[in-house]
């Protein structure tokens, strides 16, 4: 080949009279070589997207666009829970439009100050006197199902407010609405039931107005707001693990054995006290009880003697300090999954040396039910023997048990103590700033309208959390290009969001049970998508890792093919320019 | 007289009445004594013929069937019971060992030896009640947990190629068991104390007092083992009680040197002992939560039979040794087969100590005295043959012990005398066996395979997903010396990715087990009080096969340099770069252009080095010499290309820096 190329060259290099082989040449320059060397360079460039895909590491696709779309729903204020209010006035003589309108801007006033969660409220008034009953808002079929009339205010009978809400359960109970249901009475008298209901006992003398201001109130800061302070407990410290479990870890820590040994019917106080509230609690979060018994576990802090209650006296300053780590053994449970919550219920027996142990409030008075909680750990309750005296004679090893009384006292107040966890009262009376209202309590811990209040925060925080986590994980990976993301991940973050687009529309549609469930199962899968373990070791294959590898083949040969493609190109202009000037002296 | 009578009898009635019920409420606790969960402490000693002492620990929870097991716990672990609940376990042994058994001199025969000694490293079998597709997920999710629960790294037991299902050779042998070793697993403390809070007294009270964590980490010896046991009382898995058995066995050397002062002369006499001088510690009382708390003393049977004249009369006064404290009974053993002698047990009660007066065994010798334990029928020893990284062979050794002539000898009478040995062999996958190279040699005669081996299940190892198991029944004459296995064996390459970080160290075959499925590991101290069974005493009693453990062997593998990969690249790339550019020269050049170029360079310019040259033979031959022309203008221009291309490069690596920074 190089031979036959350079023959016309050689003719050229014959010395003609008129031809200066240095400026010019008199035939065509061959393509050849620059043909060649610029099909190796074509086959190069065009191999490089092959080559970069079969190094390319694999990676699910992940909905970003999705996700983002979530985060900035739950943020624009989308979310929105619908709420039927009802108000009722028995008795009353006053147009139903007017009462109705004068509630309205209250509602809306009280009910605008929550900025993650949002309502949307219908409210409905019905004036209720014996001769006439007026409705507002007027529709053809009524918005209510009420019967005028099946309610007399002979029916409030002060003494039994049970019979009261039973009753009022079985007119209105039909329907997932909050009523309120304002009689004309003797003496005046406010409560909440047990169901989605209150009632109000007004006197005579009363303006219409002063209820209605008590209204709005009730419907907004107990029905709505569960009746808790704002900002006692906020939504961050919901005590649900990530997997929408809670196990409840009862323990009973003997701080002595040597003194005495207490135990418990664990069993049967499992069964009467803990199984409803468990049932009841069930649309929020799947909830097991396990129980042990620990001994030989002192509390990390010292008590000093109070000789004036005749007690050993442990100061709130001090109660960072009750809790010992090191001694108290309260495992993590091995039957719960991974990343369950788990509440640690303690029942401290202090030893002879400091036997009745009392825990002292700031105030100085001595707290009543003789525990506290820490948000998001438990609650520990000290429980003395009823005499402090050790018996030399009795032998430590029989086991005593807590009397059963001590022990229904003792899990009330851990039912209190969960409730707080949750956020709600520990006591049965709402202080408002229009008056007291009396709370009935339900014998499942939890009333009906405080589990809707507990459904709907849920649901609220489950879906930020979800649209938080999922937010990290599409940032996290998109931060990191060369990351193996497994299909099981885009699997888990797509189901995720359908879950948690069900849970969206079962809220604007008020089914608060399944919204619940659907957005506690986004926000596992969520988590689930960011812990899942291939994204937890460093298993992203780094760019310096490739480079250094691929770089000793593909930098000397990329050299030799582009110098070489540069240098034939540089030639052959040159050479063209020698045969266009010679073309143009032999013309 | 009459009224005052009167609440006198009403007093009293008060009286009996709340004494009745006193009594009703007792009849009933005794009655639910029965089924409530239990603990009991035990601890046992033995001074050991070569200077060293046995201190084995064992504590006993049970809890009985109930449906709340799991869930409700009132002394039992917890832990232990949702682990079992979790994954369907029937019965489980985790075991911590830190050095090896001595069977030579600490015995082979007893129950300790045979039940307690255990390989180095960690063991794990288990076996579960689940469907058989299904146990691989249970014990991978078990050694999860269990590695959570310990502090250890039992998780590695969790790949395949490092646990193995023997069928008939392990002793609580069944299709659902899976065996596992971790040979190379540190024991320490961060392991000893989650053990430790399964125990309800913890090591507050109690003999777990005792467990001075520099002094039995001192030791010669340390194996902290944990055995489970779920016994199923109906269909449902649901009510099954529970038996933990939490032991530490210990052999310590008591520190000679207060002994020493006192019998300066005599150096060989035994040191003595007492609890505060091995432990640091002493008992001051039971753990209240204990059902029992006693601690044994234990004497073999060849040191007791000199003194033959013990009887209860005078029993803790002999002429070899004295106690520090009376013993509250003595046991002897009963009625064994191997009746050489009878072992005795001192028995001391701890509940009769107090904090005023600690218990604190002290053991002082008064005469010079040697025995030697009871062995087992064989001593079993294994070792690698050949050299190089290329082959190898592995032999396990079985060696007869005159000692043992009288008990084997008890049926020699029998023509067909013959002595049944189990061999279980794990392997891992990187050592290939050749199972036809196995090679038997009885009194270092070969053999023929078929003629000694009664049974052999063989499963064999599969690259990088199960390790190399095999199971044999040896059938040795009785009079047998010494008998050896050999199996050839070719070293494995790992991937590089599978090596540990310390390759150079080797690699662990881990324990044969070797057991004689003839012989039982059993002694039986009868007891006077029915009432109160000692746990401890009646695991003794089990009928359990002697078995022994074998060593540990490192196997040297072919460790790569682990800059290799690269290295490999590197060259690879270079010369196939170097292959492509030379190539693409080829094609490229135009051969006879360039000579002409070359001619007409020569002939018009000089480069610096040849105008030196030329110069220089000018020189050299006297004649003056003529500068070609027009050179200067050109290197200047060569000049500033060269440093024009210096900064390309430098402003190239510039930017290359700032970019990647």
């Amino acid at each position: 080949m190089p031979e036959i190329t350079q023959l016309p060259e050689s003719d050229v290099s014959k010395p003609l009279p008129d031809l200066d082989p240095k400026t010019m040449r008199k035939t065509q320059p061959g393509l050849k070589r620059l043909f060649l060397t610029f099909s190796v360079l074509f086959s190069f460039l065009l191999g490089f997207p092959f080559f970069w895909n079969s190094v390319e590491i694999y990676r699910s696709p992940l909905p970003f666009r999705e996700i983002d779309s979530l985060s900035t729903h739950l943020r624009s204020d989308t979310l929105r829970f619908p709420l039927h209010f009802h108000a009722l006035f028995i008795g009353f003589h006053s147009d139903p439009d007017r009462l109705r309108l004068s509630l309205l801007p209250q509602i809306t006033k009280l009910t605008s100050q929550n900025p993650k969660c949002s309502y949307n409220f219908t409210l409905s008034v019905i004036v209720d006197s014996a001769s006439a009953c007026l409705r507002s808002p007027n529709t053809s079929p009524p918005s209510s199902l009420y019967q005028c009339g099946s309610i007399t205010p002979a029916l409030f009978d002060p003494k039994d407010d049970e019979a009261v809400d039973q009753k009022l359960e079985s007119v209105f109970g039909a329907k997932k609405e909050y009523t309120v249901v304002v009689v004309k009475g003797e003496n005046e008298r406010a409560v909440v039931g047990k169901y989605r209901h209150a009632w109000m006992l007004v006197s005579a003398g009363d303006q219409v107005e002063m209820a209605a201001v008590k209204v709005a109130e009730v419907l907004v800061k107990v029905f709505v707001n569960g009746g808790r302070e704002e900002g006692s407990i906020r939504n961050e410290f919901m005590p649900v693990g990530p997997d929408g479990r809670i196990v409840l870890s009862f323990n009973l820590l003997n701080a002595d054995p040597r003194d005495w040994v207490f135990d418990w019917d664990f069993q049967k106080i499992d069964e009467t006290l803990l199984a409803p509230m468990i049932e009841a609690l069930n649309p929020v979060a799947n909830i097991t009880v396990e129980s042990q018994v620990l001994y030989h576990t002192p509390k990390a802090s010292f008590s000093h003697w109070n000789q004036k209650l005749g007690s050993h006296v442990f100061s709130t300053n001090d109660l960072p300090f009750f809790v010992n780590s090191n001694e108290w053994h309260l495992d993590t449970s091995i039957a719960a999954g991974g990343r369950s919550k788990i509440l640690q219920f303690v029942v401290y027996v202090p030893s002879a040396k400091e036997c009745p142990l009392l825990l002292q409030l700031p105030n100085g008075e001595i707290s009543k039910t003789n525990g506290f909680i820490s948000p998001m750990w438990g609650g520990v309750i000290v429980w003395n023997p009823q005499s402090c005296l050790k018996d030399s004679e009795s032998n430590p090893v029989d086991r005593r048990m807590i009397p059963l009384q001590d022990l229904e006292e003792m899990f009330e107040v851990f039912i209190g103590q969960f409730r707080q966890l949750f956020g709600f009262k520990s006591i049965n009376v709402y202080t408002g700033a229009s008056g007291v209202w009396n709370l009935l309590p339900s014998e499942r811990g939890f009333t009906e309208w405080e589990l809707d209040v507990l459904s709907r925060q849920h649901t609220c925080f489950n879906l930020h959390s979800c649209a938080t986590t999922l937010g990290s994980l599409s940032r996290l990976v998109q931060s990191l290009p060369r990351m193996i993301i497994k299909d099981e991940i885009g699997k888990q973050v797509k189901f995720s969001l359908e879950a948690a687009r069900l849970a969206q529309s079962n809220a604007s549609n008020g089914v608060y049970e399944s919204s619940a469930a659907s957005s506690r199962q986004a926000r596992s899968l969520a988590e689930d998508a960011f812990f899942h373990p291939s994204i937890m070791s460093v298993s992203y294959y780094s760019f310096e890792h490739c480079f250094a590898v691929y770089s000793p083949f593909f930098l000397p040969v990329a050299m030799h093919v582009v110098l070489a493609a540069l240098r034939e190109l540089r030639r052959y202009k040159k050479e063209k320019a020698k045969y266009l000037a010679w073309k143009a002296k032999a013309n | 007289m009459g009224f005052l009578q009167r609440p006198f009898v009403v007093l009293l009635l008060i009286l009996t009445y709340q004494l009745l019920q006193c009594l009703v409420a007792f009849g009933s606790v005794n009655e639910g004594d029965q089924k409530q969960e239990q603990f009991s402490e035990e601890l046992l000693l033995k001074p050991l013929p070569d200077r060293k002492v046995l201190a084995h620990f064992h504590f006993q929870s049970s809890a009985p069937p109930s449906a709340a097991n799991g869930r409700h716990h009132h002394l039992f672990p917890k832990a232990i019971s949702q682990l079992i609940q979790k994954f369907q376990v029937k019965e489980m042994e985790l075991s911590f060992t830190h050095g090896r058994w001595n069977y030579e001199s600490w015995g082979g025969f007893d129950p300790i030896a045979s039940s307690n000694a255990k390989p180095p490293g960690v063991e794990l079998w288990a076996v579960f009640d689940v469907a058989q597709d299904q146990i691989d997920a249970s014990w991978k999710n078990l050694t999860h947990a269990l590695s959570g629960l310990f502090c250890a790294s039992i998780n590695f037991l969790e790949s395949t190629t490092t646990y193995s299902s023997p069928e008939w050779s392990f002793p609580p042998a069944s299709g659902n068991l899976r065996y596992g070793t971790l040979p190379r697993e540190a024991v320490c403390t961060e392991n000893l104390t989650p053990w430790l809070k399964l125990l309800p007294c913890r090591d507050k009270a109690g003999l777990s007092v005792l467990l001075d964590r520099p002094s039995i980490y001192r030791g010669y010896y340390h194996s902290q083992r944990l055995h489970l046991t779920a016994r199923g009382s109906g269909s449902k898995e649901m009510d099954s009680g529970i038996v933990l058995d939490q032991t530490l066995t210990v052999v310590l050397q008591p520190n000679s040197r207060r002994a020493g002062m006192v019998h300066a002369s005599e150096n060989h006499i035994q040191p003595s002992w007492s609890l505060s001088s091995m432990f640091g510690k002493q008992v001051i009382g039971k753990c209240i939560l204990a059902k029992s708390s006693n601690v044994y003393l234990q004497l073999d049977s060849s040191l007791v039979s000199p003194t033959n004249s013990i009887t209860s009369e005078n029993f803790w006064t002999n002429p070899s040794f004295e106690l520090s404290a009376n013993p509250d009974s003595l046991l002897i053993e009963e009625n064994s087969l191997h009746s050489k002698g009878l072992s005795v047990l001192y028995k001391f009660q701890v509940e009769n100590y107090s904090e005023s007066e600690p218990f604190d065994l002290g053991f002082t010798w008064k005469n010079p005295v040697i025995w030697s334990c009871q062995q087992a029928p064989l001593h079993a020893s294994r070792f690698l043959m050949g050299s190089g990284n290329e082959r190898g062979a592995i032999a396990i050794f079985l060696k007869s012990k005159q000692l043992n002539e009288g008990f084997i000898g008890f049926n020699a009478d029998n023509e067909r005398c013959e002595l049944r040995v189990d061999v279980f062999q794990v392997v891992p996958w990187y050592v290939k066996v050749y199972f036809h190279s196995l090679q038997v040699f009885v009194d270092q005669q070969p053999k023929a395979v078929s003629d000694v081996i009664e049974k052999i299940r063989v499963s064999p190892s599969k690259d990088k997903v199960s390790p190399g198991m095999m199971e044999i029944v040896l059938k040795l004459p009785c009079r047998v010396k010494s008998a050896a296995l050999t199996i050839d064996f070719d070293k494995g390459f790992l991937h590089i990715d599978e090596y540990p970080p310390d390759a150079n160290q080797g690699f662990d075959i881990p324990s044969a087990i070797i057991s004689f499925p003839d012989f039982h590991a059993s002694m039986d101290f009868p007891e006077d009080d029915s009432m109160n069974k000692s746990s401890l005493l009646s695991k003794f009693k089990e009928k359990s096969p002697v078995m022994s453990y074998t060593e540990v062997l490192l196997v040297p593998l072919t460790t790569p340099d682990f800059s290799m990969p690269y290295n490999v690249i590197t060259i690879t790339c270079t010369v196939f770069a170097l292959y492509f550019g030379s190539l693409l020269n080829v094609l490229r050049r135009r051969v006879a252009e360039e000579e002409r170029f070359l001619k007409e360079k020569a002939a018009n310019k000089t480069g610096g080095l040849s105008m030196m040259l030329s110069k220089l033979s000018a020189k050299l031959r006297g004649r003056p010499w003529e500068p070609p022309q027009s050179v200067q203008h050109l290197s200047s221009f060569i000049n500033s290309k060269l440093v024009f291309k210096v900064i390309l490069v430098a402003g190239l690596a510039v930017g290359w820096q700032y970019f990647f920074s």
